[in-house]
């Protein structure tokens, strides 16, 4: 998956894919001496590195895997405490390690098992951290990326970067096509990623990556949203329209309904939007550098995972491949996040 | 003073003789002796709090080590409303970490872990908190170089300016920065080339990479490593060094070979105030009842979903152990079921430093007064690497040796008489001949503490062991979990070290327990 982002951000640099770069102009909504957006190291990540997603658990810690292994290394996710303190971490069993690699922890259930999707075998995967035990639940039809998930209305949904699928994973680990349109086929494959269960609002909030449909800007991304009827998925509509190149990947939902959206490609920055879907900000004013004031730039931010007041973000460093930007940030953002939906049929079958 | 049997080579023992040895001395001294009092706690004097009388039946959690690794474990557990037993073979608590009041004023010097440094944030969080505060070590002037070639030196910076030796170290220390970069701090045996750096000695790289004067750089890395794992070169596995050099740092600041070595700006560069066992002091004193001491734990059963475990002062059964003793101490304990096989011989394959710290004491640290800083290294003898170990207000003036590694072989078997004059020579040597009159001198060897065998750490050989068993390092076995600074990320080895692993040892126990 992580490779698939890498060609196409090298598409992007070698201007394959693109037309013309936006100029670098600074965002009105910037107001010096505001502490919103001052961002830390949270920590760096240990080799492998490549962190794809940051979850903050219901127990208060935080977890990432690394996306990303080397040629014979295993993906391995590790444990983070509320403050950093780097914790366990766990050697992802059964991998094939002559395929492309690489594990995200992209959610837990109600009981505290970290879910994670594993890219060598398209599989979803549980790690108990109480135990190191990991349970296979699922595996991928053939074809498919298994990108980011969340739970919905009883089920776990998970997007599918590489076909404009949205999945469902039963309880039972049966794994069934739940949505499939145009709106989530990207280019090249570059499709969706970043899934958000809105129980308020009954919808799922997707991103997607870039434009399939013919535009004259195809690295134009979008935030999607797609309704839920009683009985299945609903009417899909574009909330917002990213800029050329920025490539929206993991999101965020603040108790304001505010939605925060890490831009993994080459603007590196962080978008805050409305309920709605207007651009308030974004996070640095200057795109490109990923300049933000710590002593990590952006590089491939790939998510705003709700800490506290701040977002997590994975600096993936998805195609410079520097080990020493491979970390998590923490960036401020001056409200608590919306509890992610977790509700009590948020599980699979033990086994 | 405690007065403990002579042993020449405590690892060689038996674990009945250990054990044997641990019950007269418990019998000599009787049970229910405690000391957890800061004034005279640290060898064994002194009556203070700590559990007197019977052990308690039951209990949520049993620890097994006093020092600060377990008692920090022991007051997270607690914390979170469990009850827990602490168990230390000592008389005292504190492990590793152990105060010396001199004779002369009454003050406190450390005779085991005293420094801390740049992002050791543990440590230096818990010690505010039980207000145990730093000082900068005296680092003030120049240091000295004593080299058998070029005779003395003075220097400044972190590497003397030896023409014969500088190009060498520059080479060297630069790759083992960029190696270290690459190594995952929880997973060493990761690495693409971890086991081929695991069968290379440090020795065997220093002569692959040094161009200009193989010996005598590795001879300056005997500096570094003899006080530092209590070992040299040839005895330390490449992989292991790298990771030890990855470990001083943080989670947002990789290790670094200076941030390890340096006083300034490096793990040298404070002490605490009173002397570090102040903070296993206070946190046994916080402890109160759930600290036995002279509670050594010979045997430890797992089954019917609880652990029995059985000590000099009777049986605790609990529902879950953490273990937080140096690893060989671990091997000398009945287990039943048996250690897993990785584990065992993970423990088997971790042997403790040779490390002694030997102190003179002077009216003034008259060396200041020459513009020097007391830091000193040389490349023979006995006082092999030398720091300022003076109190903070400078009175009295303490010189400091490390004699570790082969320099603790040559010197840490002879008699105290001639090994004090070899050690006062040394400083002699670096700072003049009126260090050759002290007012008092003192010295710890840790190889002969019974409950640690050696320090300042456990070290792996260049055999392969860390690859092929450092996986199990912090693997629970059943109900057992594992602390002590050689299981920490960060900082393994030092008191930093030591709290992080009692932290997350927390973090484990507490989350199986709910």
């Amino acid at each position: 998956m992580r490779g698939l982002v890498v060609r196409l951000l090298a598409l992007l640099l070698t201007g394959t894919l693109l037309g013309a770069l936006p100029s670098a102009s600074p965002s009105a909504s910037a107001k010096p001496g505001d502490e919103k957006w001052k961002t830390r190291v949270f920590s760096l990540v240990p080799s492998p590195g490549y962190p794809a997603y940051v979850h903050k658990h219901t127990n208060g810690r935080v977890y990432a895997g690394t996306y990303v292994a080397g040629d014979r290394q295993r993906s391995r996710v590790f444990e983070w405490g509320r403050g950093g303190a780097l914790l366990r971490s766990w050697t992802v069993p059964g991998q094939l390690l002559d395929e492309s690699h690489g594990v995200q922890v992209a959610n837990q259930t109600k009981d505290g098992r970290l879910v994670l999707l594993e890219t060598s075998r398209r599989a979803l995967l549980t790690l108990d951290p109480r135990t190191g035990k990991f349970t296979r639940i699922a595996t991928f039809p053939e074809g498919s990326v298994p990108n980011y998930a969340t739970w919905g209305p009883r089920n776990l949904f998970v997007t599918d970067y590489a076909q404009g699928i949205i999945w469902r994973v039963l309880r039972n680990g049966k794994v069934q096509q739940w949505f499939a349109g145009p709106e989530l086929e990207g280019v090249d494959s570059f499709g969706a990623t970043g899934i958000v269960y809105r129980h308020r609002e009954r919808d799922f909030l997707i991103s997607q990556q870039t434009t399939s449909d013919g535009s004259a800007d195809p690295t134009t991304g979008k935030l999607l949203r797609l309704k839920l009827r009683k009985k299945g998925p609903g009417r899909i509509s574009t909330l917002w329209t990213s800029r050329p190149t920025d490539l929206p990947d993991g999101i965020g939902i603040g108790r304001s309904g505010h939605i925060y959206i890490a831009m993994v490609g080459l603007t590196q920055q962080l978008v805050e939007l409305s309920a709605t879907g207007e651009e308030l900000d974004r996070f640095p004013d200057v795109p490109f550098t990923g300049e933000n004031g710590s002593k990590i730039p952006f590089d491939s931010p790939s998510n705003a995972t709700f800490h506290g007041t701040s977002v997590l973000v994975a600096n993936q460093s998805a195609v410079q491949g520097d080990a020493s930007h491979q970390a998590i940030l923490r960036v401020e953002v001056g409200e608590r996040g919306r509890a992610p939906h977790l509700p009590r049929s948020a599980t699979f079958r033990r086994r | 003073m405690t007065h403990e049997p002579r042993v020449e080579h405590p690892l060689d023992l038996s674990r009945r003789a250990l054990l044997g040895a641990a019950s007269a001395a418990g019998a000599a001294t009787g049970l229910g002796a405690f000391s957890l009092d800061e004034a005279g706690a640290a060898e064994g004097a002194g009556e203070g709090a700590g559990r007197q009388g019977p052990l308690p039946r039951k209990v949520d959690v049993v620890v097994v080590g006093a020092g600060i690794a377990g008692l920090v474990a022991a007051r997270d557990v607690a914390a979170k409303g469990f009850s827990v037993l602490v168990l230390e073979a000592r008389d005292r608590v504190g492990g590793r970490v152990l105060n010396h009041e001199l004779k002369t004023g009454g003050d406190v010097i450390e005779a085991g872990g005293a420094f801390v440094g740049p992002t050791q944030t543990h440590i230096r969080r818990l010690a505010k908190e039980l207000q145990v505060p730093t000082f900068k070590e005296y680092n003030t002037g120049n240091s000295v170089y004593v080299s058998s070639t070029l005779g003395r030196l003075e220097y400044s910076g972190t590497v003397p300016p030896d023409p014969t030796i500088l190009a060498d170290a520059g080479i060297l220390l630069t790759l083992i920065d960029q190696y270290a970069s690459e190594i995952a701090v929880d997973a060493p045996w990761s690495h693409p080339r971890a086991r081929e750096w695991d069968r290379m000695t440090l020795r065997d790289f220093i002569r692959s990479n040094a161009v200009v004067n193989p010996e005598g750089v590795s001879n300056l890395i005997e500096n570094w490593t003899q006080p530092g794992f209590g070992a040299d070169p040839r005895q330390l596995s490449f992989l292991f060094t790298l990771w030890y050099v990855a470990c001083s740092g943080n989670e947002r600041n990789v290790g670094t070979f200076a941030r390890n070595s340096d006083t300034e700006g490096g793990a040298q560069e404070r002490r605490f105030i009173g002397g570090s066992q102040l903070i296993p002091l206070r946190l046994a004193r916080q402890l109160g009842d759930s600290v036995a001491l002279r509670a050594p734990v010979k045997k430890i059963v797992q089954g019917d979903g609880r652990v029995k475990v059985h000590t000099r002062r009777g049986v605790v059964t609990a529902k879950r152990v953490i273990v937080a003793a140096p690893p060989p101490m671990v091997l000398d304990i009945d287990w039943f079921p048996r250690l897993p096989q990785q584990r065992r011989r993970l423990l088997k394959s971790q042997d403790m430093g040779k490390l002694m710290k030997c102190d003179a004491i002077y009216p003034t640290p008259f060396w200041r007064e020459d513009g020097l800083n007391g830091f000193g290294i040389n490349d023979s003898g006995a006082a092999r690497t030398v720091f300022d170990n003076s109190p903070r207000d400078g009175e009295p003036g303490v010189l400091l040796a490390f004699v570790g590694g082969d320099a603790w072989r040559t010197y840490g078997r002879i008699g105290k008489a001639k090994r004090k004059q070899a050690v006062l020579e040394g400083f002699a040597a670096m700072f003049g001949e009126q260090a050759l009159n002290p007012v008092e001198y003192t010295e710890q060897d840790w190889t002969k503490e019974r409950w640690t065998g050696g320090g300042p750490t456990a070290i792996h050989a260049a055999d392969g062991s860390f690859t092929r068993f450092g996986p199990a390092i912090r693997r629970p076995f059943r109900r057992v979990h594992w602390a002590g600074t050689e299981t920490s990320t960060y900082w393994s080895g030092y008191m930093d070290g030591a709290v992080r692993s009692g932290e997350r040892a927390a973090v484990e126990v507490v989350e199986r327990l709910r």
